[in-house]
């Protein structure tokens, strides 16, 4: 019988399922010892397959499904055809999780790590996955700070921040095993990704040597399953609108408080009571405007699209994974050009990416890997004008400067302000574009060999890759002109041109292009890897051995180039995957340091215990399927050094400036530059991490917990405690230590009711960081000390209040001296040294830094049959917000319904706002005297991100579409924050650039998927 | 077959990977491309030219050497003084100054700390490494220059310290030691005495290998000369002589701000030292006052009043920031407005003070029968200038009312412009030499006067230097050939004549507001209003004067007479000790 069958070219079909009975798609079938005899399922789940060896067993692989291998004929026994239930590994045993330079299974890894799969997020509308991670993984902190199309990638850091130097807190991202830039990472369709993990802790960054410190964000990308080709094709297609949209005054009550302004500066008010009167009838428009240039410019909402295709397939020995995709996004802008001249002066970002993953089993020892990518992305932008801050702007723009357009169809301009310029309308139809052109290239060529032959599971890889960005600026714009304007006098008619600073002239001069490169960078990573991995009996060992290179060349700024060097090992070994013990080093260096320092060993251990392996504990606690300890402790470093790039060499500056000799002309100086720091040295962190992974209820619930401890130290800060009798600058020292301690994790429960498959987690960030030290001098009061206070601390006065008529004449209240004589209802603070004078000694520490030092997420997902449904609340807490100048503040900002909630005599008692002056240097002003009056204490709960989809039945699709999904979608759909119940501001921009940032957007997105 | 292609293919992608791993080794910098000034470099030890050399000792001049004109936010630092107010609107720094809205924390506007001793670094790496370059070049009498370049560092940094120490008293003495980024520079002040005797030592040392003034080629123009060394030696005495210092330290036992006693002997060295270099024969008072200060000095000028400059070259900025606002073609920003007080300090053409019975003042025509310096040092209401009378009364073409900047005293500045009162063509400026003098022969012989004056009392000398003065200002001899100067006036009688002297003759030349403080007269001179003009005109043209408070100044005795040590030196370096109460 066997003999027969060998012989026997048998075709075989059938189903694979996952537990729950949903037909899988794309699963690989592969006959056992027969590897070029594959074939995978299709979207109903279906295959076929011909057998044509001996074994008589099929190998069913699927990505996050446990492996089985099916004896055909005993399955058959059961069945008309053979039908596979595969087991779905995510939180079990089988998990794997991607780490640097390979993957690694979760039950085995003592190290701390995030992972998420890409599909999971797939459908959240945004450009780039920075904005989609934030409240999905433990340990990752995201701000979004602009919702400007092409520029709204978050700002994001693993376990908060820690280093002093800015710029020196940005996580190393790895995509595919190569270094990426924060720009490129934004511009990576998130089609295209497979999985991203973030990497946390010492034991699994410790690999990344000198780049490690800040964590590391590590994307794979997706690559094609042997199989027929698959299809699949995405479209969507969305609005956008402002989570927060502004609110002004109009004209009428924007004047009654200039009115009342004026009378408390002492000036004669602007606005009789007949222009009063004017602007609340509205019957003189162009006399007396009433415009809400909020509303005048922008529109109510935008359209985004999305479009992908990708193809992947292959035969055993070819795979590929090609794909291309379109993305959209327009700006809030009216549309005011007179259609005549075509220029697009709209906010918009347009990107095409397209990808190529193939992989090549070259021998059944020798594979290749060839991955090409390139990114367009444009970027277009007003020419020279920030349209979000001009609207803003009362400085600029008064709701009743200028009416629209004069009835003659010519610009008005803001007659009343200092600039007076056209109004925005005007510079928006005629100034031009600003276009900012990206391209980047990646090419990896890669190679896999197997040494089995040398010894068994050893393998050896090696990869060079190529990653340019050039990207150009090209304007089409009329520079330092402005647009014709006039004044009309509604009173007998006539017009008038502007002459001002602002004047156009009568005629509008024609466009220029000017064109500048802003980046031109290219960078050459270059690995060789020795790669082991086997198991004898009860002892399982791994090991890496790499050696790594990568030199970057900035051709834009003709820079000296960058190069780096570095070797890695890693060496792992449990035992019966009950004890785990992982050690990982680096030595790399930078030529950022002197010749003789410039290598440094970054060493990590990592040691796990899986208590649920335990015999006594198996018997004792059944329900735990992982219960696992582990810890980890090492250090690691980051190579980012402020300013001049060579600390280690005094560099002597030319310049110009002493007149001499008898010609009288200014001669050429040489000068001394920055004291050198010869033993200037990367920073390094001492990372502490104890951790906790727990599944339990058959895998319905999974825990993880981390408790991290990271001490900052040899932070590169210039010192602040050197005197200045030394007469010159100096370079940074590596002196400054501080500590970033928090809690991590996630907890998922996940489970069914009949057919309604449903999970619930709840996903955490906690990270607070201290200044140890930093060289600072000590201060006169131990309130002014950054010592001992987070980084980023805001500094300012505390307010209490406003000052009260009485207050004004008592010499027990303290007062500042200050050029304008303080007045009842100006900000009141506290005199922290009791001296009876406000002034710096009195500014402490108010609020707190401005990046959250929580967040939280709750992602929520359900299924019943073809409906599905994932919901993503995020929230951040812990942060401090700062609102000023156009944002908030009287004459510089909008009037808006806070102003009227001013401090008057009459209503002292209810007032939550200053009394109103024009004068931009009272003791009000936060650019004078910063206090937490202008800080808030932020917090805020989203509804960051939901999906409902359906998936049609096979039955009701046409031609041969295999799989058809439509799908809503939703991104920042519902904001709760304390911010917005005092100002329309969205919570996550940056403090200090309200009134300035373009408006985060919301988004609500259709989408239709199809496969065949 | 097939397992040696694989094998052979294999090699090369290995190859191909490690030799793009190796390559980079070489091109691994050692020498970081693109910042080629380095210490070797800047002071080559191959160059007898010295380019980089003498090209870093011009920056020590750069950072070192002062230029008066508007230097502090757009103003004089006599605006500070009871000499002038700012005209500009709200509350300008150099008012802070004036009324002490300033404290350690918040630095006033002439705040020199740091800059100062950057140009004190600067100057001792000059000093240090000037040594190892080669350099040819010979002076004229053959002597070789390196020398004297030397000096000419050596005197920038004992300027330096000369400026510090009348701001703060003591103050640390760096030496030629260059201070890298591991050394301790948490170094005390050194005491008064100290900062004195190092000033004036370096003063005596560097005098012989200097240029003298008749050395100086037409491209060494603006050196530093043995009279400039002269010149600073003369000043830094006549500080330590004087009373602040000199017997009325503000805090007595503090020898940090001043010596601990009084000697009368710091006099005499004062007048020693003025007196070596007026018997130099070198300077000499140029014949007409006005040119002193927009001419320029031998060998490419006639100036002979000259010592020690920063060029400023040849401009119009000095007129159009200072200039009447009402000449539009020409351009004007009044940012001086000169005060009443000092407009009263000049004497009549016959050189009495207005208040003298025999004055010939007429309080209803208070801009006739003046010392002629007035009108080369303030313009008032009809002062010719671009060919038409200056217009201060009130709603004059140059005091139009309204928030435009104008006087607010009715003056403007005249001083140091060029002679536009009558222009031929449009009335415009043209370019004019602005070069700013820290040290000038009148000055010289003022310190003499004054040192003689209290060590020896108002001898002949110290008369005859007022009579060359005045005889120079243009005031009348009189009949008795005593330029209206009292005879046989006593020692404090001549104190007061002198100090008046001094006022007027070196007004806006950055003197008064130190004057006033080392004579110890600050509290007097603040303690009294500022005053200008209130000028009417009536419709037939009779002109009514009316004096005005403009500014009450403020002055904390005895706090102010010194500045505050930054507070971030304080508390950077815990052996820097503060001055009293601040």
């Amino acid at each position: 019988m066997p003999i027969a069958l060998q012989a026997q070219q048998r075709i075989i079909s059938g189903i694979v399922k996952d537990t729950a009975g949903n037909t899988l798609g794309g699963a690989s079938i592969t006959e056992k010892g027969m590897v070029n005899n594959a074939a995978s399922t299709g979207d109903n789940g279906k295959f076929k397959i011909t057998l044509k060896g001996a074994s008589n067993t099929l190998i069913i692989t699927y990505l996050n499904f446990k492996k089985q291998e099916i004896n055909v004929q005993e399955n058959l026994k059961n069945h008309e055809q053979i039908e596979v239930v595969l087991e779905n590994t995510t939180s079990s045993l089988d998990e794997v999780i991607v780490v640097g330079y390979g993957k690694k299974k979760r039950i085995t890894n003592t190290g701390s790590v995030s992972t998420i799969s890409a599909s999971e997020i797939s459908a959240v509308p945004t450009s780039n996955i920075q904005n989609a991670l934030s409240g999905e993984m433990p340990g990752f902190f995201a701000q979004q700070r602009s919702g400007q199309p092409g520029k709204d990638a978050s700002d994001y850091f693993i376990r908060g921040v820690s280093s002093l130097n800015s710029g020196g807190n940005q996580p190393l991202i790895i995509v595919d095993d190569i270094e990426y830039t924060y720009d490129q990472l934004a511009q990576i369709n998130v089609n295209e990704i497979e999985s991203i993990s973030i990497l946390k802790d010492a034991s699994t960054t410790a690999i990344y040597g000198i780049k490690g410190a800040n964590g590391v964000l590590v994307v794979t990308t997706r690559r094609g399953v042997a199989g027929k080709p698959k299809f699949n094709i995405r479209g969507e297609a969305g609005a956008q609108s402002p989570v927060r949209t502004p609110k002004f005054l109009d004209s009428y009550n924007s004047a009654v408080l200039v009115n009342e302004a004026n009378v408390n500066d002492g000036l004669t008010q602007t606005f009789s009571q007949n222009d009063l009167n004017l602007f609340k009838s509205g019957t003189d428009p162009y006399g007396h405007p009433n415009i809400n240039w909020y509303d005048a410019i922008m529109k109510k909402s935008s359209v985004q699209a999305n479009t992908n295709l990708d193809i992947s397939g292959g035969s055993q020995s070819v795979k590929y994974f090609i794909s291309g995709g379109a993305f959209t996004q327009n700006g809030g802008v009216k549309n005011f050009s007179d259609g005549n001249d075509g220029v697009n002066t709209n906010y918009f970002y347009k990107r095409y990416n397209v990808r190529s993953n193939l992989d090549i089993q070259v021998s059944s020892t020798l594979s290749l890997r060839l991955d090409m990518t390139a990114r367009f992305g444009d970027i277009n932008q007003p020419y020279n004008q920030n349209v979000i801050s001009n609207i803003y702007d009362f400085t600029k723009y008064h709701p009743y400067s200028a009416p629209f357009l004069n009835p003659n169809g010519s610009y008005a301009y803001a007659i009343d302000t200092k600039s007076q310029m056209p109004t925005i309308n005007a510079m928006l139809a005629t100034g031009g574009y600003s276009r900012q052109r990206r391209s980047d290239y990646n090419v990896l060529v890669g190679f896999n060999k197997k040494l089995d032959a040398i010894t068994k599971g050893l393998s050896l890889i090696g990869r060079v890759a190529y990653a340019g960005v050039v990207q150009n600026t090209l304007n089409l714009a009329r520079p330092y002109a402005f647009p014709p304007s006039y004044y009309y006098n509604p009173a007998d008619g006539s017009y008038h041109l502007n002459t001002g600073v602002s004047s156009g002239g009568y005629t509008l001069i024609g466009y220029r292009t000017i064109g500048n490169t802003d980046l031109d960078n290219q960078r050459v990573n270059a690995q060789l890897y020795l790669n082991y991995d086997r198991t004898f009996g009860v002892h399982h060992f791994s090991s890496l051995l790499l050696w790594n290179q990568e030199s970057y060349r900035d051709d834009q700024a003709a820079a000296v180039p960058q190069k780096f060097r570095g070797y890695s090992f890693r060496f792992g070994y449990d035992y019966r995957q009950k004890y785990l013990i992982d050690f990982n080093a680096a030595y790399n260096g930078s030529d950022r340091f002197q010749a003789s320092s410039r290598n440094g060993f970054f060493p990590a251990i990592g040691l796990g215990w899986n208590l649920a392996q335990e015999s006594i504990f198996k018997k004792a606690l059944t329900a735990f399927r992982i219960f696992k300890l582990r810890t980890s402790y090492g250090i690691v470093g980051s190579d980012v050094a402020p300013g001049n790039q060579y600390l280690y060499n005094q560099v002597y500056n030319q310049g110009a400036g002493y007149s001499f000799g008898q010609t009288d002309q200014t001669q050429g100086t040489i000068s001394e530059g920055a004291l050198s720091n010869n033993n200037v040295t990367w920073e390094k962190a001492k990372k502490f991490d104890v951790g906790l992974d727990m599944n339990l209820a058959n895998d319905k619930i999974s825990l993880t917990v981390d408790y991290f401890h990271d001490e900052r130290y040899d932070q590169l800060v210039t010192r602040q405690d050197i005197p200045e009798i030394l007469g010159i600058g100096v370079a940074p020292e590596n002196v400054a230590k501080t500590i970033n301690r928090g809690w991590d994790g996630q907890i998922t429960y996940k489970d069914n009711i009949g057919k309604v498959q449903y999970s619930i987690g709840l996903v955490w960030s906690v990270a607070k960081n201290k200044i140890i030290y930093t060289a600072e001098a000590q201060p006169r009061y131990p309130w002014l000390a950054v010592t001992g206070r987070p980084i980023n601390q805001p500094f300012g006065y505390k307010n209490i209040g406003f000052y009260s008529q009485s207050d004004l004449t008592n010499p027990n209240v303290a007062k500042p001296i200050t050029a304008i004589p303080i007045q009842a209802g100006d900000l009141k603070y506290k005199d922290l040294n009791g001296d009876g004078v406000i002034d710096q000694n009195d500014m402490g520490p108010i609020g707190k830094p401005n990046l959250p030092n929580t967040t939280i997420g709750v992602p929520l997902r359900l299924g019943y049959k073809g409906w599905s449904m994932n919901v993503l609340f995020q929230g951040a807490y812990g942060y401090s917000l700062g609102l000023i100048g156009t944002a908030i503040e009287p004459f510089q900002s909008q009037f808006q319904p806070i102003h009227q909630k001013r401090w008057t005599p009459a209503t002292a008692a209810s007032a939550e706002f200053p009394r109103l002056t024009s004068n931009p240097t009272t003791i009000n002003s936060p650019a004078a005297y910063m206090s937490d009056f202008w800080l808030i204490d932020a917090h805020y709960l989203r509804l960051k991100t939901l999906e409902v989809s359906y998936q049609l039945s096979r039955k009701s699709l046409p031609l041969k579409i295999n799989s058809g999904r439509i799908y809503f979608s939703a991104y920042n759909l519902v904001t709760w924050s304390n911010v917005t119940k005092k100002y329309q501001q969205d919570p996550e921009v940056t403090s200090n650039s309200a009134g300035d940032s373009y408006l985060n957007q919301r988004v609500v997105n259709l989408g239709l998927q199809v496969g065949f | 077959m097939n397992n040696i292609k694989y094998n052979i293919f294999l090699y090369i992608l290995i190859g191909i990977t490690a030799s793009m791993l190796s390559s980079c080794k070489k091109s691994y910098e050692t020498v970081p491309l693109g910042q080629q000034i380095n210490l070797s470099l800047a002071f080559d030890p191959k160059d007898s030219l010295g380019t980089e050399a003498l090209e870093f000792l011009l920056n020590v001049y750069n950072v070192a050497t002062p230029y008066g004109y508007n230097r502090l936010s757009g103003n004089f630092l006599d605006a500070a003084s009871d000499d002038a107010i700012s005209s500009a609107s709200g509350i300008p720094d150099i008012q802070k100054l004036a009324t002490g809205a300033f404290s350690a924390a918040s630095p006033n506007v002439d705040n020199v700390w740091s800059s100062y001793y950057t140009a004190i670094r600067s100057a001792t790496v000059f000093i240090v490494y000037i040594n190892r370059v080669p350099l040819a070049e010979k002076l004229p009498n053959g002597n070789p220059a390196r020398p004297a370049y030397r000096s000419e560092a050596r005197f920038l940094r004992a300027l330096m310290y000369f400026e510090l120490l009348k701001r703060y008293g003591g103050v640390p003495l760096l030496g030629d030691t260059i201070r890298q980024i591991t050394d301790n520079v948490q170094l005390p002040r050194n005491s008064f005495a100290d900062c004195v005797n190092y000033i004036v030592n370096e003063c005596n040392n560097i005098t012989d290998s200097l240029r003298t003034q008749s050395q100086v080629t037409p491209s060494n123009y603006g050196r530093v000369t043995q009279g400039a060394a002269m010149a600073l030696k003369a000043r830094v005495l006549l500080y330590a002589a004087s009373p602040l210092f000199n017997g009325g330290n503000i805090d007595p036992t503090n020898p940090l701000t001043g010596y601990t006693s009084y000697d009368i002997n710091r006099w005499k060295l004062a007048a020693d030292a003025a007196s070596s270099l007026m018997s130099l024969g070198t300077y000499s008072l140029m014949p007409k006052y006005s040119d002193a200060f927009i001419t320029q000095a031998t060998p490419i000028g006639s100036n002979t009043e000259m010592i020690f400059w920063r060029q400023g070259g040849s401009n119009i900025s000095v007129e159009q920031n200072n200039g009447p606002i009402g000449y539009t073609s020409a351009g004007g920003n009044g940012i001086t407005s000169p005060t009443q007080n000092l407009v009263d300090a000049f004497p009549t053409d016959s050189g009495k003070a207005i208040t003298d019975a025999g004055s010939q003042y007429d309080p209803n025509n208070p801009y006739n029968h003046r010392d002629p310096r007035l009108k080369m040092t303030v313009m008032y209401n009809g002062f010719l200038w671009l060919n038409r009378p200056v217009q201060t009364f009130d709603g004059g073409l140059d005091k139009p009312g309204g928030v435009i900047q104008q006087t607010k005293t009715s003056y403007y500045l005249r001083k140091f412009m060029g002679s536009f009162e009558s222009v031929s063509g449009s009335a415009i400026y043209s370019n004019t030499y602005h070069d700013w003098i820290s040290f000038r022969y009148a000055e010289v012989m003022l310190n003499f006067a004054e040192a003689t004056n209290e060590f020896s009392g108002p001898t002949q000398d110290v008369y005859n230097v007022l009579y060359a003065l005045r005889n120079r200002a243009g005031i009348f001899s009189g009949t008795a050939n005593n330029y209206g100067l009292k005879q046989g006036m006593s020692q404090s009688e001549m104190r007061v004549v002198l100090q008046n002297e001094r006022r007027v003759e070196l007004a806006f030349e950055e003197q008064r507001f130190f004057d006033i403080r080392r004579w110890k007269i600050a509290s007097q001179a603040y303690n009294i209003p500022l005053t200008g003009m209130d000028i009417q005109q009536a419709t037939n043209g009779q002109i009514f004067y009316n004096i005005i408070p403009v500014l009450t100044p403020v002055f904390r005795d005895p706090q102010m007479y010194l500045y505050p040590i930054p507070y971030t030196e304080v508390i950077m370096n815990p052996n820097m000790k503060q001055n009293p109460s601040w």
